[in-house]
């Protein structure tokens, strides 16, 4: 196994070498070749460097300079810079001057494990585009896509390839909250607008505090509106003593704590929380231990785990004698439905979407998305094709100058419009306010779907308190796993 | 009861990973080849099985043609590449890990990145009461077939004249060589049954943990922490292996949830300690 590791870290670091020679080579922006810095260099050495190995590239495109000045620069030395830039460039494409069309770096992950989400957000990107000609009022939009794989120091190296190589203007997708927090980092720290339109919920991303960003904005939702949601339907359903099972791992403890929160102040009490680390291929110890005498269980297991523990709910015989509220629709993911036969009927999920919504954004949108893809759309694929509809109507707002980015922040903030999801509009730290549904898994036409059974409209991500009684909470879900069956704890004021 | 299920849920889980033990051990105790691909063996075994269960609806077809389908495929490397670097471990090392992207990316492109789960037969698609729980029949017939299979393995091994000749080549393979045995097809014959046990786990493990990219590599590693307890290339070591970390990765799982994450490998830290060369290994 340490030859494999190895190997990998070889790779990484080979592949990062050339990468930075590249990026080194193509942080040719526009400053490092507006008038102005084609002056004198007398300053930094390093600056020189660059800008040479800039002019030099510009004339291997075609670009001329003063011959005085380029003989001022001493030719050789531009010549040879050139001949190596040439080599480690190759087709490498250039940053565009500010004309032409408005570039979006897209970020998702393409390839390994979260490889399926990021190809339906693209495509939810893609059906929006399409349907408006690529176009934001009169700028063309270009898509610039680059696999994240899932990974933060891959997506950073790639956000950086995509502003300061090939001059993205905006970057959005994501997906992981790795990758989030990552490219948050980045897009703070080179004021580069990040629109994030997949998953990534980490909660604190847009509320005040460390990790809060002037450039974000967040279309797509975060983990603890839908878990507190749950919690108000769970009571209302009449359930007052249920077991949770979550994944254990920050998205998981920030969902099944909402939902402890939500649950106590009403009324309602957490009796058992189970954990079960990713990846969990067995439940069955979990599934034995659960307390027989609860009103339901509380469910969030995203990706194959969801799928197995749908299925071996079932096994267990658990299906009809303790009904299931599955938190974010993981058990019941719509790509996952087709497989499990009759399993899931009958459990109650909630999301911000159901492909089952019968309203004319969605269902041109569901048509349009099972073409392309060949299942129903969950939660990626209309998270895409809102994020793209944000920017593009930000773009518009601003006329397709992007050049004062507060300004654009401030029109992507203002957007409102319906979409596939729902009505939509932001707050005043950028995150989503958006409806909530709660869906029950039904046959609906041979085919088993989740069908909306209550609607929880505008919902933000404080819901149901208000941003200062949020504050004032002692806790946060860093503290689930102490917490999640002591109310008292859940409860505590500051 | 809750002790029976927990028992049950454990021995059903070690018999499936007993299967996918049980080949890359034998691959390594005949032929010192640390077997990465074999996950890949697993998970590609899997998705043809769901496919051919698909198209025909029967589970038996689907476990004939995934066995006889990663059989084949595990000759072909071994006769026309690995043959090549015989007890090289380094280009043998990596060109199994070559094999195991190049079928990771294929099986992407074919199959999706949708987790898929394969249906059990439908005689088994029903659970038995025990008082106030129930138990998945399928799981009961796991742990028949992880018996039958183990037995069979224990059988040929022993009692036939394969067998034999087999245990001599793991012995001292020159020598054997030497005495007139065919070591070279032993190699295919031996890297094909490898193959094929991970194929036969790949569809009988599809109804409960489910077929989706990266399987092959989870696999692969806990394939290994089995061996690794159990001591490789030693069947009894698979088996016993396998039954110990299944065993404790329910208990650990419903007893200290808080250690979720490492009830599957602290045994195998523990008897690295106490056996450096596992339950069963030698030397």
């Amino acid at each position: 196994m340490r030859l494999v590791v190895d190997i990998e870290r070889l790779a990484v670091t080979v592949s990062q070498a050339i990468f930075d020679n590249r990026a080194k080579a193509t942080v040719c922006d526009a400053s490092m070749r507006s008038p102005k810095s084609r002056g004198i260099h007398k300053g930094n050495a390093m600056t020189t460097r660059k800008t040479i190995l800039c002019d030099a590239a510009d004339a291997r495109i075609g670009v001329t300079l003063p011959g005085k000045q380029l003989a001022r620069r001493g030719a050789l030395r531009a010549v040879a810079i050139a001949g190596v830039a040439a080599l480690l460039l190759g087709a490498a494409p250039f940053a565009a001057r500010a004309a032409g069309p408005i570039k979006i770096g897209v970020l998702l992950p393409l390839s390994g494990n979260f490889a399926v989400l990021g190809q339906q957000a693209l495509t939810g990107m893609k059906i929006y585009l399409d349907q408006v000609g690529n176009k934001a009022g009169d700028n063309p939009i270009e898509l610039l896509v680059e696999d994240s794989q899932g990974k933060p120091d891959v997506a950073v190296t790639k956000a950086r390839k995509l502003v300061q190589g090939e001059g993205a203007q905006v970057l959005t997708g994501v997906v992981s909250s790795g990758v989030a927090l990552a490219t948050n980092d980045y897009s703070r720290d080179n004021k580069v607008p990040l629109v994030l339109s997949a998953d990534a919920g980490v909660t604190e991303l847009t509320m005040p505090g460390p990790l809060a960003n002037p450039y974000l904005v967040r279309t797509s939702q975060n983990g603890r509106a839908v878990g507190a949601v749950g919690a108000d339907w769970a009571y209302k359903k009449g359930w007052r003593k249920v077991v949770t099972i979550g994944s254990d791992y920050a998205g998981g403890l920030d969902v099944d704590y909402a939902f402890g929160q939500e649950f106590c102040s009403l009324g309602g009490r957490v009796v058992q929380a189970e954990w079960s680390p990713i990846g969990t291929a067995d439940f069955g110890p979990y599934l034995t231990n659960i307390d027989r005498t609860a009103d339901a269980v509380i469910a969030f297991a995203p990706g194959a785990d969801g799928l197995r523990l749908a299925r071996q709910y079932s096994d267990f015989g658990l299906k009809g004698k303790l009904p299931v509220l599955d938190l974010f629709g993981t058990l019941v993911y719509e790509p996952n439905l087709p497989q499990l036969g009759d399993a899931t009927l009958g459990m109650y999920s909630v999301l911000f979407y159901t492909p089952m919504l019968k309203t004319p954004e969605n269902q041109s949108f569901v048509a349009e998305f099972k073409k392309r893809m060949h299942f129903m759309p969950a939660n990626e694929g209309p998270n895409g094709y809102v994020g793209a509809e944000a920017i593009v109507d930000a773009v518009k707002a601003v006329n397709g100058d992007l050049s004062d980015t507060m300004k654009f922040m401030a029109a992507l903030r203002a957007v409102k419009f319906d979409s596939p999801k729902g009505p939509i509009s932001l707050d005043k730290y950028g995150q989503v306010i958006q409806p909530m549904y709660i869906r029950e898994t039904e046959k609906v036409d041979g085919q088993t779907a989740n069908v909306p059974i209550a609607t929880y409209k505008s919902v933000d991500q404080f819901w149901p308190y208000t941003e200062a009684e949020y504050a004032s909470f002692k806790y946060t879900y860093k503290d689930a796993k102490n917490a999640m069956t002591d109310c008292t704890r859940l409860l505590a004021k500051k | 009861m809750t002790w029976v299920i927990h028992i049950l849920n454990g021995v059903a889980y070690g018999m499936l990973l007993f299967l996918i033990a049980a080949g890359l051990s034998l691959i390594y105790g005949l032929m010192k080849i640390l077997n990465l691909t074999h996950g890949t063996f697993y998970l590609v075994g899997g998705y043809i099985g769901l496919t051919v269960m698909q198209t025909t609806g029967s589970f038996i077809l689907a476990l004939i043609a995934s066995v006889l389908a990663m059989a084949l495929l595990g000759a072909i490397i071994e006769r026309f590449f690995l043959r090549r670097f015989h007890l090289d471990e380094l280009p043998q090392t990596l060109l199994t890990f070559g094999f195991l992207f190049i079928f990771a990316d294929l099986s992407l492109w074919i199959w999706g990145g949708n987790p898929l789960m394969l249906d059990e037969p439908e005689i088994l698609q029903r659970s038995v009461p025990m008082g106030y729980y129930a138990y998945p029949v399928y799981r009961l017939f796991l742990i028949a077939v992880g018996l039958a299979v183990a037995g069979g393995l224990w059988w040929f091994q022993e009692k036939t004249r394969l067998g034999t000749m087999l245990r001599a080549g793991v012995d001292d393979a020159e020598i054997a060589r030497a005495l007139g045995i065919n070591v070279s097809l032993l190699f295919t014959l031996v890297f094909a049954v490898g193959a094929a046990l991970a194929a036969l786990a790949g569809v009988l493990a599809g109804p409960v943990l489910s077929l989706y990219p990266g399987a092959d590599f989870e696999v692969l590693i806990l394939a290994f922490v089995v061996v690794i307890v159990g001591g490789l290339g030693s069947l009894r070591g698979a088996l016993a292996g396998a039954l110990l970390v299944g065993i404790l990765d329910d208990f650990g799982k419903a007893f200290f949830p808080e250690f979720a994450l490492f009830t599957v490998f602290v045994p195998m830290a523990v008897i690295l300690v106490l056996r450096p060369t596992g339950l069963f290994g030698r030397r």
